[in-house]
């Protein structure tokens, strides 16, 4: 009898504790209930280990705060079934709009749907959303078919005269990353037509996933396969550093030029040090502003463009050694 | 009755945590609610008919949603029951709204919004005013707000629901097993398996214009070849010995790649709406498929496993399998039926989940066999084999996605969401731990 009673008394200690340590984590973590006038701006990107999308993240609480919105974040991490649970949970939440990066373009269309059905505006930023009849109210992004092209047009000036064989990280499911390798072809394309020799061959396509790990791993098979690789391009900046892990511990450092695309803190860094050719920049400062601006014009009741694409800069040494940030 | 108090709490603790979890997770997410019911609309008619003679114009602004029509309807009705004039009642966007403002033609008296809407008016009014001067003299009303936790509103709960549906029809195979003191860890892999054969089979059948049968046909297709790969792996395991970790171990990785091999790395559409059903309509008093469906394999899981010889059987083999087997237990074909029963959930599970994104996805189901296992240990059932019970692993289920949800709700980071997963589970197992200990 008293053996049970123990027994109660500590389940019924552990249970608090359990409730107490819980409710701590969620308080402390938690951006906590506190309403502004005007409701809440949630976003979520396909992962925040990407340093771009919280950038954009930054520049949109700024943004929002500034007019009078809350802003939610979350992090779906790269899995369209949690960002599809999300944006469910954004609905239940009420919040006032939806900024979207869509994981995967066509299996997130469902649950945009249901935001539509909600009345929740959804506006995406660097990614689109390809899936019928969900409805994007608006869109702010990269032209990423012209930075494309200016990776192409710095890959030419990187292999000059001789040309050579080229290894292209992608990263099919993203449609903006498929934009940066079809502008990058048709300059390349372009090139190759005129010129009898010194052509710039792309001898492979591999998935780079847009991240280090598989950057390493399909950079790291090229390597095997093709002795006379002369560059990469990577179509964002964690699968190019990826792709320079590869290339260092094959030694083959100096024979191989990278291009990145992203201009994140690290591509900066890594293109100051020689180990990226050159970049070209997205602005997802300017993205997470401009979204907010669309969104506030949306809640106006006032018309914007369906569509803003902010174009691509160059990013090279040069700009890097003048660069105050990596000072 | 005392003593069947004390039994209860010492059975079922994980309700306590998971009552615990949900009141934690109410108190944080309590925020401004705005009424959109037939009295509330009625009670807003009545503030502005004090304020306001009969026969004023008024204008009625809800933004589209949930229940938006209904809620303009009544608020048009109780209006007009007062005597007011409804001079349109707009649902709509913000644009819509603007435009309706604008294009009044005589002076308005009042404008009644629901919340959006009167975020909307509180900003825009004046400017709108001075372009169109029927609205200078225009009161606005605004539904009344009260404080409601965002996590026990209806269409959030039933979200938490929907959402771990999937995981919690795996969890009952996944107990089955590790009652048996297995493990399955191809479960994840599965689903992508699961929903990639199903989109593939049903495109094979129908084209670019599949019927519903041939939804019905693909589904089944899918389900089938996972409860036919759950069969081969308790081949394995039995036939050849070989510990339940290696041989599940080896079928993810196998699984995995062939969802990425069929599907050419691409996520195969449907392209039938109608497929959405399972995972996103609601047909059963409003609740949604999916967790209906959820519900009844539960109530089915429980009488088998309480009820039935084969339940009996389960437990015994997980127990002590040399005493089962004295005792007359099958206990090789009980151990392949455990598989089986898992694999066929799995690749239940992952028709659903290509339901839900109307597509069959070779990336679906990445590590979600560490949350079904999540689940089952949370939910009391020993690794050890020979104890657990099917409620017990709902429970587990509910307690992980109830927290995810929360922490959605308040925007938990990522990382700090795992860190809660964890700690959740380790609380959990010691709980079991120490009930087991003073027993």
């Amino acid at each position: 009898m008293k053996y049970s009673n123990l027994l109660y008394i500590k389940n019924k200690l552990l249970g608090i504790f359990a409730g107490a340590v819980l409710f701590c984590l969620l308080g402390c973590g938690g951006d906590g209930g506190g309403s502004a006038a005007k409701g809440v701006i949630a976003y979520t990107p396909q992962t925040l280990s990407n340093p771009f999308f919280s950038v954009i993240a930054e520049n949109i609480r700024a943004e929002a705060e500034k007019n009078g919105y809350d802003f939610l974040v979350v992090d779906p991490d790269m899995d369209v079934k949690k960002q599809s649970d999300q944006i469910d949970d954004f609905i239940a939440k009420n919040v006032v709009a939806i900024v979207l990066v869509p994981v995967d373009r066509m299996s997130i269309g469902p649950a945009v749907k249901e935001a539509n059905a909600a009345g929740i505006p959804v506006f995406t930023v660097d990614a689109k959303c390809a899936a019928e009849g969900a409805k994007i109210e608006g869109h702010v992004g990269t032209d990423n078919f012209q930075g494309g092209e200016l990776a192409g047009q710095a890959m030419i000036q990187a292999l000059g005269e001789e040309g050579g064989k080229v290894l292209v990280l992608d990263l099919k499911k993203a449609n903006s990353c498929v934009l940066r390798v079809d502008g990058f072809k048709k300059v390349i394309n372009a090139y190759n037509e005129v010129r009898a020799s010194g052509k710039i061959e792309i001898v492979a396509e591999l998935d780079g996933n847009g991240d280090r790990t598989k950057g390493y791993e399909s950079t790291s098979a090229a390597l095997q396969a093709h002795e006379d690789l002369a560059a990469v391009f990577a179509i964002n900046d964690p699968s190019a550093l990826g792709a320079y892990t590869a290339v260092k511990e094959a030694n083959r450092q100096d024979q191989i030029k990278i291009i990145g695309f992203d201009g994140m803190p690290d591509g900066k860094k890594a293109i100051k040090n020689g180990q990226i050719y050159a970049d070209p920049i997205q602005h997802p400062d300017k993205m997470g502003i401009q979204i907010v601006e669309l969104i506030v014009k949306y809640q106006a009741g006032e018309s914007f463009p369906k569509e803003t694409l902010l174009p691509a800069t160059l990013y090279t040494k040069s700009d890097a050694d003048q660069d105050p940030d990596l000072k | 009755m005392k003593m069947n108090f004390r039994s209860l709490l010492s059975e079922y603790g994980n309700v306590l945590v998971l009552l615990l979890i949900c009141l934690g997770i109410s108190l944080v997410t309590i925020e401004k609610q705005s009424a959109i019911s037939s009295s509330a609309a009625r009670e807003l008619a009545l503030e502005v008919s004090a304020d306001n003679p009969p026969k004023s114009k008024v204008l009625v602004l809800v933004r589209t949603g949930e229940g938006a029509a209904r809620f303009a309807e009544s608020l048009e009705d109780s209006l007009s029951a007062r005597g007011l004039h409804v001079v349109a009642s707009i649902v709509g966007t913000p644009a819509d709204a603007r435009k309706a403002l604008l294009s009044q033609k005589d002076e308005l008296d009042a404008i009644v919004t629901g919340e959006h809407m009167a975020i909307f008016t509180s900003g825009q009014l004046p400017t709108l005013a001075s372009e169109n001067e029927a609205l200078a003299r225009t009161k606005t009303y605004r539904t009344e707000t009260y404080l409601w936790p965002n996590f026990l509103k209806k269409d959030n709960l039933l979200n938490v629901l929907k959402q771990v549906s999937v995981v919690a029809i795996i969890a009952i195979g996944m107990t089955l097993v590790i009652i048996t003191a297995g493990i399955d860890l191809s479960v994840g892999s599965l689903i992508a398996f699961s929903g990639v054969v199903g989109a593939l089979a049903i495109q094979y059948l129908g084209g670019s214009d599949p019927t519903t049968v041939h939804l019905w046909l693909g589904s089944l297709a899918g389900i089938l070849i996972c409860a036919l790969i759950g069969m081969g792996t308790g081949g394995l395991v039995t036939a050849f010995r070989i510990p339940a970790f290696i041989v599940t171990l080896g079928v993810m990785f196998i699984a995995k790649g062939f969802a990425f091999i069929f599907s050419k790395s691409e996520p195969i559409p449907v392209e039938n709406e109608g497929f959405s059903w399972l995972g996103r309509g609601s047909d059963l008093f409003g609740l949604p498929n999916s967790v209906a469906l959820m519900l009844a394999l539960y109530g089915v899981a429980y009488v088998v496993m309480s009820r039935t010889s084969i339940g009996r059987y389960v437990y015994a083999v997980g127990g002590n399998p040399e005493a089962a087997r004295l005792s007359g237990v099958p206990v090789n074909l009980v151990l392949v039926f455990v598989y089986t029963l898992c694999g066929l959930l799995a690749g239940l599970g992952g028709i659903m989940e290509a339901s839900l994104h109307v597509t069959g996805d070779p990336k679906s189901g990445t590590l979600v066999e560490l949350q079904v296992i999540a689940a089952v240990v949370v939910g009391g059932t020993s690794l050890a084999g020979g104890q657990g019970k099917i409620f017990g692993t709902l429970v587990g289920a509910l307690i992980i996605g109830a927290i995810r949800n929360g922490m959605n709700l308040t925007g938990v980071e990522a990382h700090m969401q795992s860190v809660v997963y964890g700690v959740v589970i380790l609380i959990a197992v010691m709980v079991d731990q120490l009930k087991g200990r003073f027993k």
